[in-house]
């Protein structure tokens, strides 16, 4: 813990510099202008950051609609193919284990168990942007937003189906006692910032014995 | 698509004592209680990850890294849990509960508690 919180500081105070030497470079050399007109490194040295924004912008202004574009053509396919999977490895393990190893009992109904232990899994699925707009426009009509409500039920599959693998690879017989909980990655107050919902599915792995 | 998350396995957080979300532990009986025992973290990925995963978030589907970051921060705070449970003698930790919030985009604070108790 002590060696992160030193790098922490270790990374404000590099930013820091480097931000007061771009202050002072940049200072000394507007000064320097109103003496010497001809300096062409120092005008280079005053205008490198604005024209790495503007790049910046410019790849940006580019960027995104191409990938709003891909979202619009293949997200919804895309989110099709998740579900196809997860449904795929679900039956996989019913196939395998003859039942749904998961249970929402809380307690023993069997008395022969010789170990327990918490088990969890969880995934953090995010809606793209061409679904938030569909959302939107969802919304100002009112009613249900389908959208959203199949990327947070192909999230907590996904994020079922883990627990069960992940119980089964741990060695659990069974899991009792399952709770599933979301959680967003970012404040709802925040306009901007990640949109995305973490489901995460925990239970008590027993192992009879 | 098997996805294998966590490079520690609970096994080795948990030190020969027992963690459940249930509220008694099947097959054993309770003895004593030791009172509440908690663990916090707050976990962030670095810059680089963020603007990938904001890049990702555009098209949609799962964030791998914030996946990963809400495992590590969980098996942070279990293994804070089981240290506390472990300095005040207990063997087991019954009726577990998980409470996550969202401080900043990007980083996520985990809070785990439960009731440190001895079983036989």
């Amino acid at each position: 813990m002590m060696t992160k919180s030193k790098g922490y500081t270790r990374h404000g105070l590099l930013v820091l510099s480097v931000v007061i030497l771009t202050t002072l470079i940049s200072s000394s050399v507007s000064a320097q202008d109103r003496y010497s007109e001809e300096s062409g490194l120092s005008g280079i040295c005053f205008l490198a950051p604005i024209f790495l924004l503007t790049i910046f912008g410019l790849v940006w202004a580019i960027l995104y609609p191409t990938m709003l574009l891909w979202a619009f053509l293949f997200s919804g396919k895309k989110l099709d193919n998740m579900i196809l999977n997860t449904a795929e490895r679900e039956s996989q393990i019913f196939s395998q284990l003859g039942k749904d190893p998961l249970s929402t009992v809380d307690g023993g109904y069997r008395k022969d168990v010789n170990k327990a232990g918490i088990v969890w899994s969880g995934a953090v699925y995010g809606p793209s942007h061409w679904h938030l707009l569909i959302a939107w426009i969802n919304n100002l009509f009112g009613g249900s937003v389908d959208i959203f409500q199949k990327v947070i039920s192909a999230g907590r599959a996904e994020s079922m189906q883990r627990l069960r693998e992940t119980a089964i690879r741990e060695g659990w017989d069974e899991v009792i006692n399952v709770r599933i909980d979301t959680a967003v990655m970012s404040p709802g107050t925040n306009k901007k910032g990640i949109r995305a919902v973490e489901v995460f599915a925990y239970g008590t792995g027993i192992k009879y014995g | 698509m098997n996805i294998n998350l966590s490079a520690i396995s609970m096994v080795n957080i948990v030190q020969g004592i027992m963690v459940v979300n249930t509220e008694t532990i099947p097959g054993k009986v309770i003895t004593d209680t030791y009172g509440v025992v908690s663990g916090s973290t707050v976990r962030a990925k670095h810059v680089g990850k963020d603007i990938l995963q904001g890049l990702k978030n555009i098209v949609g589907g799962e964030l791998r890294a914030y996946t990963n970051l809400l495992e590590e921060s969980r098996q942070e705070a279990m293994s804070r849990l089981v240290s506390d449970a472990m300095a005040r003698g207990a063997n087991a930790v019954v009726n577990v509960r998980f409470a996550t919030s969202a401080v900043t985009p990007g980083a996520a604070e985990l809070f785990a508690y439960g009731t440190a108790v001895k079983v036989e």
